[in-house]
Formats: structure tokens, C-alpha cells, sequence
């Protein structure tokens, strides 16, 4: 059987062997098996040991200090933990946050409850092509402003936030403590928690090659960034995050944000193939006509490319190359809330482009052969669909 | 989404979709592309009888389809205009609008999809009837 050609590596991305090979050495009772948190016996403090090595890796990919690391189940909670638990801390200073219309929902929804419990929220809109001018973070401001959260990598058009300006105008204003999710950063791009004024930032393993289940909030302790817990029973993790720390789970993302970015030229010369690739399946595509870019390909990685087709049904196009691609869709059909990508209608494409947009994310497997065999796909599935819409 | 095989394999053949020409083709059509869901229906009509016997209703000869649609409409219009051939010509559909969701297993959400479907064939034969009735050079386009 033919599996098809999978371009959907922003969704989730396979677990390297190197890394599965690092889990499975903490999960029988030949391995370091024990809780990190039992310092009374050697199995505990080797497991405590595979626990720290992974925050120490973590936080060299990302320009953070170990201590900065605080492991959550994934990106969602840590977005949550950040947002919420900066709020608990702050709310006698203020009750305004400021995030963007383009943000997951992993943000969004978090803000929105914040809203029910009367928070006022600012929702940016970004430019046309989904980049925040810090400018605009800045006429946001309020003397009450407490946070900003921002994406780094938009993870539906791949735009890249100038988090760094962002930061810089955040510290300016002394007290709003910046948020970054960051979970479809590493390994696609240049990340350097320190040195972007960052006091906040979300990460997730399993798009960096890692497992599912898995992720980190980045609370800086340079910048003597304080929050609230969410959860208790325990105090694991400086008391921010209570319950066993799955040493498994842990040192897979470790290894995996290890193997990510520690090889700077083999780094480097996975984003030039990557990026060529995108370039061949957008020439590819392009001859198709009708076709509409989301995005600003200046402001974005490498790996990641949202087009709008006109004169086709967003649902029937999923339908039609779903069977040999699997790519993510803007269409209402395959959205929990019943509605076309609200990113893409952010950025002003109307309903129907919207809805006829595909995310096509490349990866470290992705090959000429199977761009070559996803531009013919699309082609063909756009064609068939032009025609019996009448539009040939 | 996923979908019936029925749906599917009416959805990825597609037969029957395209446009007719001629004195005897007629149109109908429902719906719009901005909304999301556009269907036109193409009939092409011939008399049924034996010359000189009492007139009976025309009998649809050819019909195509065209469709900016869903999986579940375009197979329903496709399916609908395959079993229409040879058929008297009527203003409802071959099955009530319900039986035709259950055959596909369309979602409630989506019945107002097939309710086009449904009035796209109903100005189609509506636009044949008033065609045949006044004579083959008299067709029209119902919208």
C-alpha cells in the first residue's frame, strides 16, 4: 500500500530513532527507570541526572539557562501557564493583556476565558502578510498592561514575529512581561530566548522530532520573571508545575532539541535544502494559475508553505488530494469550530480563499520525489475541481 | 471529514459533469459560489410516445451537471443526473431530499446543500417542461 506523500511536519513530525532510542533506555527495568524526584536511592538521582542533561539541552538550543526551564505536557499548557499564572501574579498591577488575532488557540482561548473573568484583552491585527509591527505592540500599551503574548513562528502561514523588537519595546515599558509561543521554532529557525527580552516562551517536542506529550515553559530567572502554579501535589518543578517528571518524555525532547541544533552547519544546510524544496513545489504550483501565497515568504521559515486556490470548494479540495497527501486545509470541514481559517480571514483573504487553502509543511524526509509527486496531485485535483465548477 | 464509500466514489468519478448545447438542452440553477455551494443542472429532452399516440411527458434524453460545491453535493448531482436519464421528466428529484442524505450519509449540518441541489433540478425541469410544451425552440434558462 501507498501511504501518501506527508507534508503536514508543522502538524507533528515522526519521533527520530536517535531519539526513541534515548526513551526507551528510561522506560524498562534495564534502563533509568526511577522518579527523578526520589533522592533517597541511585535509581531516583540517575533519573534525576537524564532529567537535568535534557533541561541543559533544552536550554541550549534555545539560548536559555537551564534553570529556566520549567517541563509542562506541551506547548498548550505551557501557553496556558504562562498566560494565566502571569495574571494570578499581577493582577494588583493590572488586568490588560495583548496578543494578536493570528495567535493559536492555545493563546487565544486562554485570553478569552481571562476576558469572562474580567481582563480586558487588545487583539492585534497583523499586516496583510501576518507580520505584528512592534509599533503596534507599543500603541497597545496601557499603564494596566501586565503581558504581551505573541507567536514567533505563526504556525498556520509561518511568518517569523521580530520577537526581538517586540521584546525591546516590552522592557521599555517596564513590568509587561513578554510571552513568546515558540513551538514551531526549533530547528526551523534562529531562537535565542536570552537575547530577544523574552521573559516567557512556550516549546513543544513532537515538531522538533520529539515525542507527543512533552513541552517546556521558559520563565526567566535573569529577567526574575514570577508566576502562579495552575497545578499542586507535589512542587516538582521549582513548585510551578506539581507531578512526576516523565524522564522518558523529557529526555527525548532534550535529544531532539540536541539534535535539532547543536550541528550548526548540518543545521544550516538542512534549512538550504528545505528551502529549495519549497521553492520547487511553489514554482510547481504556481504554473497551476489562480494561485494566492499566505504569508510574507521574506518573514518566514523554510518549511512551510499556505496557498489559496480559487475557483475550488475548500472541502473538496481536502477531499480530492487527501487520499494521496496529507497536508492541513483552511476549510471549515476540518476545524472544531466550524469556520475557515480565522487566521487567513485576519489577514483579510475573504471566506472562500480561505477556505480553499492548504498548509503544505516540508521535513527532514521530505524529498524532490515527493514534492515532484505533490505538485502533481494539487495540479491535477485543482483541474478536476476547476472543471466541474465550470471553470476550466 | 470522511465520507460514505458511496460518496466517495461519486465524488472522485464525477460523471456526468459538464453542460449540454442545442435546441433541446435547458438549464437550471441554485445557489452561489460566494456562499459556498453552486449547482446548475443540463437537460436535454426528447418526446416519449409513438407518433400520432396520446402525448406523454418528455423524457429526459442527456443531462450533465456542473457544481462549486462539497464531496457530498457533487457526488449527490452526479448521482442524481445519472439516474435521471430515461426518466419522464419531473420537478423533484428521483428521491425525496432525505432519503438522498441517508443514501450518502450526508451530515444534518449539510442538508441545506442538498435543498440546492434539490432546487437547481426543480428550475431544470421546470425550464424542460416549459420548453417542451411550447416546442423545442422556445427553451430556456431558469435561474
Amino acid at each position: 500500500m501507498n501511504l501518501p506523500v506527508y507534508l503536514d511536519y508543522a502538524a507533528t513530525t515522526p519521533v527520530d530513532p536517535r531519539v526513541a532510542a534515548v526513551m526507551a533506555g528510561a522506560l524498562t527495568a534495564d534502563g533509568v527507570f526511577g522518579n527523578p524526584g526520589s533522592s533517597s536511592h541511585d535509581f531516583g538521582l540517575r533519573a534525576q541526572e537524564w532529567v537535568e542533561r535534557a533541561r541543559a539541552q533544552v536550554a541550549a538550543a534555545v539560548g536559555a539557562a537551564a534553570d529556566d526551564v520549567v517541563w509542562t505536557s506541551g506547548a498548550t499548557e505551557a501557553n496556558n501557564l504562562a498566560i494565566f499564572g502571569v495574571a494570578a501574579h499581577r493582577q494588583s498591577d493590572g488586568r490588560h493583556i495583548v496578543t494578536a488575532r493570528t495567535e493559536h488557540k492555545a493563546v487565544l482561548d486562554p485570553c478569552r476565558e481571562l476576558e469572562r473573568r474580567g481582563w480586558s484583552v487588545t487583539y492585534l491585527v497583523p499586516d496583510r502578510s501576518g507580520v505584528v509591527d512592534p509599533a503596534q505592540v507599543e500603541d497597545a500599551l496601557r499603564p494596566d498592561t501586565v503581558l504581551v503574548s505573541l507567536m514567533h513562528v505563526n504556525n498556520e502561514i509561518g511568518v517569523i514575529q521580530d520577537i526581538a523588537a517586540i521584546g525591546a519595546v516590552c522592557t521599555r515599558h517596564g513590568g509587561v512581561r513578554l510571552h513568546v509561543d515558540a513551538a514551531q521554532s526549533v530547528g526551523k529557525c534562529a531562537l535565542d530566548f536570552a537575547a530577544s527580552g523574552t521573559d516567557l516562551m512556550s516549546l513543544s517536542a513532537h515538531k522538533a522530532y520529539g515525542p507527543k506529550g512533552v513541552g517546556a515553559l521558559l520563565v526567566s530567572q535573569r529577567r526574575r520573571v514570577h508566576l502562579e502554579a495552575l497545578q499542586f501535589g507535589g512542587g516538582q518543578e521549582r513548585k510551578l508545575r506539581s507531578g512526576t517528571v516523565p524522564t522518558h518524555q523529557v529526555a527525548g525532547m532534550g535529544a531532539a532539541f540536541a539534535l535539532a541544533t547543536e550541528d550548526r552547519d548540518a543545521v544550516a544546510a538542512e534549512w538550504r535544502r528545505i528551502a529549495a524544496l519549497q521553492e520547487r513545489l511553489w514554482r510547481g504550483l504556481e504554473a497551476v494559475g489562480g494561485i494566492f501565497r499566505n504569508g510574507a515568504p521574506a518573514h518566514s521559515v523554510p518549511h512551510l508553505l499556505n496557498l489559496s486556490f480559487a475557483g475550488v470548494e475548500g472541502e473538496s479540495l481536502l477531499a480530492a488530494v487527501s487520499p494521496f497527501l496529507a497536508v492541513s486545509t483552511g476549510s471549515a470541514c476540518a476545524s472544531a469550530t466550524d469556520e475557515a481559517s480565522y487566521v487567513l480571514r485576519s489577514l483579510g483573504r475573504d471566506e472562500r480563499l480561505a477556505e480553499s487553502s492548504l498548509r503544505f509543511s516540508l521535513g527532514r524526509p521530505t524529498s524532490e520525489v515527493d514534492i515532484d509527486r505533490a505538485i502533481e496531485i494539487v495540479d491535477h485535483a485543482v483541474r478536476r475541481l476547476r472543471a466541474i465548477g465550470g471553470e476550466a | 471529514m470522511t465520507y460514505s464509500e458511496l460518496t466517495r466514489r461519486y465524488f472522485d468519478r464525477a460523471d456526468g459533469s459538464g453542460v449540454l448545447a442545442g435546441a433541446r438542452a435547458v438549464r437550471g440553477e441554485a445557489g452561489s459560489r460566494a456562499q459556498g455551494t453552486w449547482v446548475q443542472f443540463d437537460l436535454a429532452w426528447r418526446q416519449a410516445g409513438a407518433p400520432g399516440a396520446v402525448p406523454a411527458p418528455p423524457e429526459i434524453e442527456t443531462a450533465r451537471f456542473l457544481a462549486f460545491a462539497c464531496p457530498h453535493t457533487i457526488a449527490v448531482a452526479s448521482w442524481v443526473v445519472e439516474r435521471s436519464v430515461g426518466r419522464a421528466v419531473s420537478r423533484s428529484l428521483v428521491e425525496p431530499v432525505q432519503a438522498i442524505a441517508r443514501r450518502f450519509d450526508v451530515p444534518v449540518a449539510k442538508l441545506g446543500r442538498l435543498l440546492i441541489v434539490e432546487d437547481a433540478w426543480a428550475r431544470a425541469a421546470a425550464a424542460l417542461i416549459a420548453a417542451a410544451g411550447t416546442g423545442p425552440g422556445d427553451s430556456r434558462c431558469e435561474t
